[in-house]
C-alpha cells in the first residue's frame, strides 16, 4: 500500500516498529471483517455456526505476535485474529468453514475448530477447557524430546470452573512445564457473567498450585504485549508455567445461535470508541503513523480480501460422503467397512 | 518360556518393551515407588527413573489428559488407572478427545496411547474396586478395548497394544492377576487385536465369553463334560465377528457369559449380532449369564458375579430347549 512509504518510521512503544503496528492493525481489521461475514454466510445458511472473536483481537494478534514458530499453541474455538496473525491463509479458514474437500479435516468439526498443524497449532475440541490437560503432556513431550519452544494455551473464563483447568494447573505445576496459560475474559461465558463465573480474581487462581499470574489489558494492544513479555520470558527461561488473565470483551454474542440481548446490555459495541480496534486505530492515527485514508483503504481491502476469497472457497465440492468412515481408526474396521457399504448401497 | 502369572506376564512385557522404545513412559497413581497397587509396574523405576516412571497426582482426568497430549507429540505412554471405576473422571477425556482426535482432525493427528485398569470384582473390593465397564468403552467408534484372560494373552495383546496406532482399553481381570500360572514366552511376542481364541472345540453349545469369566466357563464345561464350543473374545472392540458367527452356525445353542451387567452390556450386541446374522441356525434361544443389574455388592459379592452352577444352568436351558 502506497500509504505505508509515508508512514513516519517511529516506534509506538518500546521496540515495536511502525510495521508491526499496522501489521497488527491490518490483522485486526482482517479479523473483525472475516467475523461479520462469517455471521452474514451463517444467515444465509452458507455456513453453519460461529463463534466471533470481536472484541477479542488485541490479546489474541499480541500472543500471536510473541509467539515463535516453534511454540505450539492449543487454542479454543474463538480465536480467529490468532490464527490470522500466526499466517493462516483466509483460504484454509474458509474451507474449514465451509467444510469443502479441501478442509484439511475434511469436513469432520463444527465451523472455528481448526487444526492447523503446518502453523504449529494443535487441535480444537467443542468441550470447554478439555483442551488443557492436553498442554502439559505436549510440554513434556517437547521437554523429553528435547524440543525447543514452549506450549501457549487460550481459553476463556468459563474454562477456569472445569476440572480440566484445575488438573491441567496441577501436572503443569508438578512437573514444572513450560505452558503458559492465557485466559481470554471476555466477561461472559454464553449468558453467565465472569462475576457469576468465579469469585477469585482469575489471574490469581494459580496461586494454589505455586503458578504465578498477571492481568492484562486485553482490549490494548500496546497493554497485550508489554504484559504478556513478562510471562512469555518467564516460560521461555523454563521457570515453569505462567497464567495470564487477559481482560477483554465479547462484542458479539457466544454464537450464532444465541441473542445477546436477552441476558446483557452491550458495553462495547463494533466501531465505538471503546472497541479495541477502533483505540488502536485512533492510537495509530495521534501518533501520525497512519491517516485516515490508510484506515479507509485497510477495511475496504480486507472486505474485498474476504468476499474474494469465500466466493472462491464455495465453489470446492464438499467431501465424499463415504469419507465420513475414515479415520476413526487407522485402518477402519469391519463394522466401519460394513457401515460403509450400507451406506453406498442405500444411496 | 516361564511359568507366571499374569502380573508377571505384564510386569515382563512393560520392561520388555521399555528398554526397546525409550518413548515409552509409564504413569498412574503409585506406579513407580510402590510399583502399583497390584505390582504390574514393580521394579520399573529403579530400571528406567523418574522421566519415565511417574508417580502422578490423584487425578485421573489429569493422568488420562495429560497423556493423550503426550501421545499426541510423539510419546508412547502407557496410562494406569488404579481401578477401572476411577477412570470416569477421565470419560469425557476418553470419549470426546482421545476416540476423536484422528476423526475431528482427518487423520492429521493420532493418540497412540494404552490405558491399563484392573476391572471386575472378587477381591472384596466393594461398589467401587469391583467394576465391570467395558460397555461403556465399547460404544465409543475410535477406542479399542482388549481384555486378556490369561497371563500369556496378557503379554501378547500389551504388546499389540503398544503397537496401536489408536487408543486401547486394557482392561485387566483384577481377580486372575495372580489366580493361575501359565507358560509365556520370554521373548516379545504379540496376541492381535480383534481376533478371539477358541478355548475349546465342541459341536452341542458355543458359550462365549472374555476376561475375568474365561476360567469360571472352562471349569464348568470340564467339569460337567459340556461338549462345548468356547469362545475367548479377547477383544471386545472390535469384536471378532467372523468366530461369533461361526460358533453360532455350528452349534446354533449360544451362551454368553459376561461379568458386567446385563443390560446394554456386551452380550446384548453379541446376541444381537447372531440374530441378525445367523438366526436361522439358531435352535435356542441365546440366553446371557451376566452380572446383575445392581450396583456392586460388598456382602455377597460371590452370588453377583457369575459362577459354574449359574452358567450350567443356562447351558442346560439351551439344550434341552
Amino acid at each position: 500500500m502506497g500509504d505505508e512509504e509515508t508512514l513516519r518510521d517511529m516506534a509506538i512503544v518500546g521496540n515495536l516498529s511502525n510495521e508491526q503496528a499496522i501489521a497488527a492493525y491490518k490483522t485486526a481489521v482482517l479479523a473483525r471483517t472475516l467475523d461479520i461475514k462469517i455471521i452474514n454466510a451463517q444467515r444465509q445458511g452458507i455456513i453453519g455456526f460461529h463463534v466471533p472473536a470481536q472484541g477479542q483481537e488485541m490479546i489474541q494478534i499480541a500472543t500471536a505476535m510473541l509467539a515463535d514458530k516453534e511454540d505450539l499453541i492449543f487454542a479454543y474455538y474463538r480465536d480467529l485474529a490468532l490464527y490470522l496473525q500466526r499466517g493462516v491463509p483466509l483460504s484454509l479458514i474458509f474451507d474449514q468453514m465451509l467444510g469443502n474437500s479441501n478442509d484439511f479435516q475434511k469436513g469432520r468439526q463444527m465451523p472455528d475448530h481448526f487444526s492447523f498443524k503446518e502453523f504449529n497449532f494443535s487441535t480444537v475440541q467443542s468441550p470447554v477447557g478439555a483442551h488443557l490437560p492436553l498442554t502439559v503432556g505436549a510440554a513434556y513431550s517437547m521437554r523429553y524430546t528435547k524440543k525447543n519452544g514452549i506450549v501457549i494455551t487460550t481459553f476463556g473464563d468459563g474454562a477456569t470452573s472445569t476440572s480440566d483447568f484445575h488438573a491441567a494447573l496441577t501436572m503443569a505445576s508438578v512437573y514444572n512445564l513450560n505452558v503458559l496459560f492465557i485466559c481470554e475474559n471476555n466477561g461472559w461465558a454464553i449468558s453467565l457473567p465472569a462475576s457469576k463465573q468465579t469469585k477469585a480474581e482469575i489471574y490469581k487462581k494459580g496461586a494454589a498450585y505455586g503458578i504465578p499470574g498477571k492481568r492484562v489489558d486485553g482490549n490494548d494492544l500496546i497493554g497485550s504485549l508489554s504484559g504478556l513479555q513478562e510471562a512469555f520470558d518467564y516460560v521461555r527461561s523454563g521457570k515453569g508455567p505462567y497464567l495470564v488473565e487477559a481482560v477483554t470483551y465479547r462484542i458479539g454474542p457466544h454464537s450464532t445461535s444465541d441473542d445477546p440481548k436477552k441476558y446483557r446490555i452491550d458495553e462495547i459495541t463494533d466501531g465505538s470508541e471503546k472497541d479495541p480496534i477502533k483505540r488502536l486505530e485512533n492510537l495509530l492515527l495521534k501518533m501520525g503513523v497512519v491517516d485516515s485514508n490508510f484506515v479507509m483503504a485497510t477495511k475496504a481491502q480486507a472486505k474485498e480480501n474476504v468476499d474474494k476469497e469465500m466466493e472462491e472457497r464455495m465453489n470446492i465440492p464438499p467431501t465424499d460422503p463415504l469419507s465420513i468412515f475414515d479415520d476413526v481408526y487407522e485402518k477402519p474396521t469391519w463394522i466401519q467397512e460394513e457401515e460403509r457399504r450400507d451406506l453406498n448401497v442405500s444411496d | 518360556m516361564s511359568q507366571i502369572n499374569m502380573v508377571q506376564s505384564l510386569n515382563r512385557s512393560l520392561d520388555r518393551l521399555m528398554a526397546t522404545d525409550e518413548r515409552i513412559i509409564i504413569m498412574g497413581e503409585d506406579v513407580g515407588r510402590d510399583g502399583g497397587v497390584f505390582r504390574v509396574t514393580d521394579n520399573l523405576l529403579n530400571k528406567y527413573g523418574t522421566e519415565r516412571v511417574i508417580d502422578t497426582p490423584l487425578n485421573e482426568l489429569a493422568i488420562i489428559g495429560m497423556a493423550s497430549g503426550m501421545a499426541m507429540y510423539g510419546l508412547k505412554p502407557i496410562a494406569e488407572i488404579q481401578f477401572q471405576d476411577y477412570i470416569f473422571p477421565a470419560f469425557d477425556q476418553i470419549v470426546n478427545n482421545i476416540a476423536k482426535v484422528r476423526y475431528r482432525t482427518g487423520g492429521r493427528f493420532d493418540v497412540p496411547l494404552v490405558i491399563r485398569t484392573p476391572y471386575g470384582g472378587g477381591v472384596r473390593g466393594g461398589l467401587y474396586h469391583s467394576q465391570s465397564g467395558e460397555a461403556y468403552f465399547a460404544h465409543t467408534a475410535g477406542l479399542i478395548v482388549v481384555t486378556p484372560s490369561n497371563p500369556y494373552d496378557a503379554s501378547g495383546l500389551l504388546v499389540s497394544a503398544y503397537k496401536s496406532k489408536d487408543p486401547v482399553i486394557f482392561l485387566e481381570p483384577k481377580r486372575l492377576y495372580r489366580a493361575a500360572k501359565s507358560e509365556v514366552p520370554d521373548e516379545q511376542f504379540e496376541v492381535e487385536i480383534g481376533k478371539a481364541a477358541k478355548l475349546k472345540e465342541g459341536d452341542d453349545v458355543s458359550i462365549i465369553t472374555y476376561g475375568s469369566m474365561v476360567p469360571v466357563v472352562m471349569s464348568a464345561v470340564e467339569k460337567n463334560q459340556v461338549n462345548a464350543d468356547v469362545i475367548d473374545l479377547r477383544t471386545i472392540l472390535p469384536m471378532d465377528i467372523t468366530a461369533i458367527l461361526q460358533t453360532a452356525k455350528k452349534t446354533g445353542r449360544v451362551v454368553i457369559v459376561h461379568e458386567a451387567p446385563r443390560t446394554l452390556g456386551v452380550g446384548a450386541e453379541i446376541s444381537a449380532l447372531i440374530a441378525e446374522r445367523a438366526i436361522d441356525s439358531l435352535l435356542a434361544p441365546i440366553v446371557r449369564v451376566t452380572g446383575y443389574d445392581i450396583p456392586f455388592p460388598y456382602s455377597h459379592e460371590e452370588f453377583y458375579i457369575p459362577d459354574e452352577k449359574r452358567i450350567m444352568n443356562a447351558i442346560n436351558k439351551v439344550l434341552n430347549y
